[in-house]
């Protein structure tokens, strides 16, 4: 089983929004925020930058409110993908989503979602600053329990 | 049309008509895009004669035609107009995320034209434009305008000015967003001549290249070019605060109006360490890999509370070192320049020249109302204050240096300027080299900003001895990569006996700038040393389906550098007007002074290799022939 998933450092992002343009470019053959899977939300005067895609749940709630079937989830690759034949525009599943991931192409009346880029996300290829990274589970959460054990370590030290 | 929006909005402000202009095809390869575009548009259609601040000026936002790629620094727009200071071509450059939204808003340019009776704003909702009464910002700032017009336009992203430019200052800018501008030549007093407040714009469509392949390769490309450049990891961590500490090791800062060319205590007061102490989050532009923008923040003493993004050399210089203040009311500068909207260059000028007229007493306190004098804080923002509001002495000083020493007998020999546009940071003394022969030769006037050595500029923090003579000191590797036609590398650089031509380097040097403007890049040294026009020109076809190839591009950019000189003699510029202020000719600083011979003679080498009449600086009727003029 693929325990791989994205995961985005917050306080990495610079905001340059490289990884929108590569995403509609490889996904929509055009440039456009709008049409990309992953997205940024900017906080300009604070210039807090926090990306936001997919984060391939357990138990997805835009799967459990698509009335007609749509939206699957893989248990053996992980992934959860949205088949745009099926589709029928009623958007409930971008209400459903916590984080807002689940997005909308009014010219084309369904919903599109991250699909990974079929395993190698190009926007963690294009992401310079480290901020998304594609990773197993268990090595993302012990890069977080070793910063965390970092700080206090430091603390030690003073 | 693939690339490019494929129109441009035109808004005449006196008849409230909107109108489209079709992007053909030709006009597109021919003028590439940004500046190109201002240059055509402004050449036809600005009369000879007109007055910069009324109605027959036009304002003209341009995209460069790869915003709107993952390109790095892909981000870049142009506004030029006639400019109220050097009543010639005036233009400034500003990146963030406005040229991308008003490429996605379906336009590749905004033309604007006439006068409004009372403030407006215009609003761009892709195909709706509206012009709207703007009573309700007139007046304020440009932080508290941005949130009231986010308020009411969610999600948009805001061009505007601040009460400089409403109160006509010649030297207002355009703000861009909170901490982005354009800041130079004045087009802000343009916009406020208009009384056009603001431009807000939404818009999401998207932009079609001709090969996504292609263009997603190639910026892979860049992105890996860019990464390798020598400088990268520098402008990565500090950004332009790189800059500060050479510019004072080689004696080329302006301190106090240009009367020191550095400060004691320069490198504690403006070293790049200061982006270690107050800086904290990096800010990228569209694109960018260098994100060379911090997030400053004071937190304690006078100016606690202070937020801004502008960590960089442009306030540190023209507010630090040439009107002598402390590094954190020089953070504070950036605020109250942008929250004014007002060029923080020409702003830091005016209010150095103003107070060593004080100095020499030339005025007084009964002039000004208060003390001025060099260092003084408070002094220096309420003669900022005076001239955004054009009260008192201020409403003098906001003509700019040149039209302000007018009025003082004796003045005008502290006026620092090149062709009426104030001179910021660089001291021509103090270093003789292409950027500086940039200052005289640049079309806007007044700075180095567009004629660098792309090779030359690198060795930030490396060794200054390189900067203290007139060597230039790349390496091999450096030369190598440099794509420049091999015939031409070896005219404009000699490896061996470690000099540059600064002729033939400048004409090469302000063309791939121009380009750079053009097709929307950024300036920075790691994008200079690594992106010359063979890449460019594949991104180029690649994005719009247009063929071509590098000469192309260059002759493209040369066509509009020519333009833009002829649109200068048609409205009146002279040879004389390449000229240095006096004090440079004639005051030691350092021990040295610029030989006024010499730099003619360089001048003149350079307008031959322009093809330019060496003795008028004309462009020559063959020069115009063969770039199809």
């Amino acid at each position: 089983m693929d325990t791989r998933g994205i995961f985005i450092d917050y306080h990495k992002c610079v905001g340059c929004g490289t990884c929108e343009m590569v995403c509609s470019l490889v996904h929509e053959n055009a440039c456009a925020p709008a049409l990309s899977r992953i997205r940024i939300v900017r906080y300009r005067r604070e210039a807090l930058n926090v990306p936001v895609t997919c984060a391939f749940c357990e138990k997805p709630p835009c799967l459990d409110v698509c009335p007609v079937g749509a939206i699957t989830k893989n248990y053996e690759t992980g992934d959860v993908s949205i088949r745009a034949e099926l589709c029928i525009g009623c958007r409930q599943c971008t209400q459903a989503c916590p984080f807002g991931h689940m997005n909308f192409n009014a010219a084309q009346g369904t919903a599109f979602k991250c699909d990974l880029c079929g395993g190698d996300p190009q926007c963690v290829k294009f992401c310079w600053t480290g901020a998304i990274e594609y990773l197993d589970n268990e090595i993302a959460v012990d890069i977080k329990r070793s910063s965390f054990a970092d700080s206090v370590m430091q603390q030690h030290d003073k | 049309m693939f690339g490019y929006a494929g129109k441009m909005l035109e808004v005449d402000l006196s008849t409230q008509n909107i109108k489209m202009r079709k992007l053909e095809p030709d006009f597109a390869k021919d003028y590439i895009g940004g500046i190109g575009f201002n240059a055509r548009i402004l050449y036809d259609e600005i009369p000879a004669g007109a007055d910069p601040l009324g109605p027959e000026n036009i304002l003209v936002f341009s995209v460069g035609c790869l915003v709107g790629t993952p390109f790095p620094t892909a981000s870049r727009m142009e506004v030029s107009a006639k400019s109220p200071l050097s009543n010639g071509f005036g233009s400034s450059n500003s990146g963030a995320f406005l040229g991308l939204r008003l490429k996605g808003a379906g336009y590749d340019g905004l033309i604007i034209k006439g006068q409004a009776q009372k403030p407006v704003y215009l609003l761009i909702e892709e195909d709706k434009v509206q012009i709207k009464e703007a009573s309700f910002v007139w007046g304020r700032d440009a932080w508290e305008s941005i949130d009231l017009l986010k308020a009411r336009h969610y999600g948009a992203e805001v061009l505007l000015i601040g009460q400089a430019g409403e109160n006509q200052v010649r030297f207002a800018s355009i703000e861009n967003g909170y901490y982005d501008g354009f800041g130079r030549t004045g087009m802000g007093a343009v916009m406020g001549s208009k009384k056009l407040k603001a431009v807000v714009i939404r818009g999401s469509k998207p932009i079609v290249p001709a090969d996504p392949k292609g263009v997603l390769e190639l910026s892979a490309k860049g992105q890996n070019l860019i990464k390798s450049a020598s400088s990268y990891q520098a402008f990565c961590s500090y950004g332009t605060m790189n800059a500060t500490i050479p510019y004072g090791g080689f004696n080329a800062l302006s301190v106090h109006n240009y009367s020191r060319g550095t400060l004691p205590d320069w490198k504690q007061r403006a070293g790049r360490q200061i982006v270690d102490i107050y800086g904290s989050r990096h800010i990228a532009c569209q694109s960018c890999i260098i994100a060379c923008g911090h997030l400053a923040e004071i937190t304690e003493g006078k100016y606690a509370g202070t937020l801004v993004k502008d960590m960089e050399i442009t306030p540190t210089v023209s507010y630090s070192s040439n009107v002598g203040l402390s590094t954190e009311a020089s953070i504070k500068s950036s605020e109250l320049c942008q929250r004014y909207g007002i060029d923080m260059s020409s702003s830091g000028s005016v209010i150095a020249f103003a107070m060593e007229l004080y100095q020499k007493g030339i005025i007084n306190k009964d002039d000004v109302g208060y003390e001025l004098a060099f260092g003084d804080d408070d002094a220096a923002f309420a003669l900022l204050k005076d001239i955004s509001l054009r009260q008192g002495i201020g409403d003098i000083l906001a003509e700019g240096v040149k039209r302000a020493a007018e009025h003082w007998p004796g003045a005008d020999d502290y006026a620092m300027h090149v062709k009426g546009v104030e001179i910021p940071m660089i001291d021509p003394r103090g270093r003789w080299s292409t950027w500086t022969l940039g200052i005289l030769t640049n079309i806007r006037g007044g700075d180095h900003l567009r004629c660098r050595n792309p090779v030359e500029i690198l060795r930030y923090n490396e060794n200054l001895y390189y900067y203290q003579k007139e060597r230039f000191g790349f390496k091999k590797p450096m030369y190598d990569r440099l794509d420049m036609p091999d015939d031409l590398k070896s005219a404009a650089i000699d490896l061996e006996n470690d000099t540059v031509d600064i002729a033939v380097m400048s004409k090469w040097a302000e063309d791939l700038i121009n380009l750079y403007n053009s097709v929307g890049i950024c300036i920075r040294p790691p994008v200079m040393e690594t992106i010359g026009p063979t890449i460019l020109a594949e991104l180029y076809t690649c994005m719009t389906g247009i063929p071509m190839n590098p000469d192309e591009l260059m002759a493209g950019s040369e066509r509009t550098w020519n333009l833009m000189k002829l649109f200068n003699l048609r409205h009146g510029e002279v040879a004389d007007d390449s000229k240095f202020p006096r004090r440079f000719y004639r005051e030691l600083q350092s021990g040295n002074i610029v030989d006024e011979d010499k730099v003619q003679a360089v001048l003149e080498q350079y307008w031959q290799v322009r093809g330019w009449n060496p003795g008028t600086g004309h462009p020559l009727p063959e020069t115009e022939k063969r770039l199809g003029i």
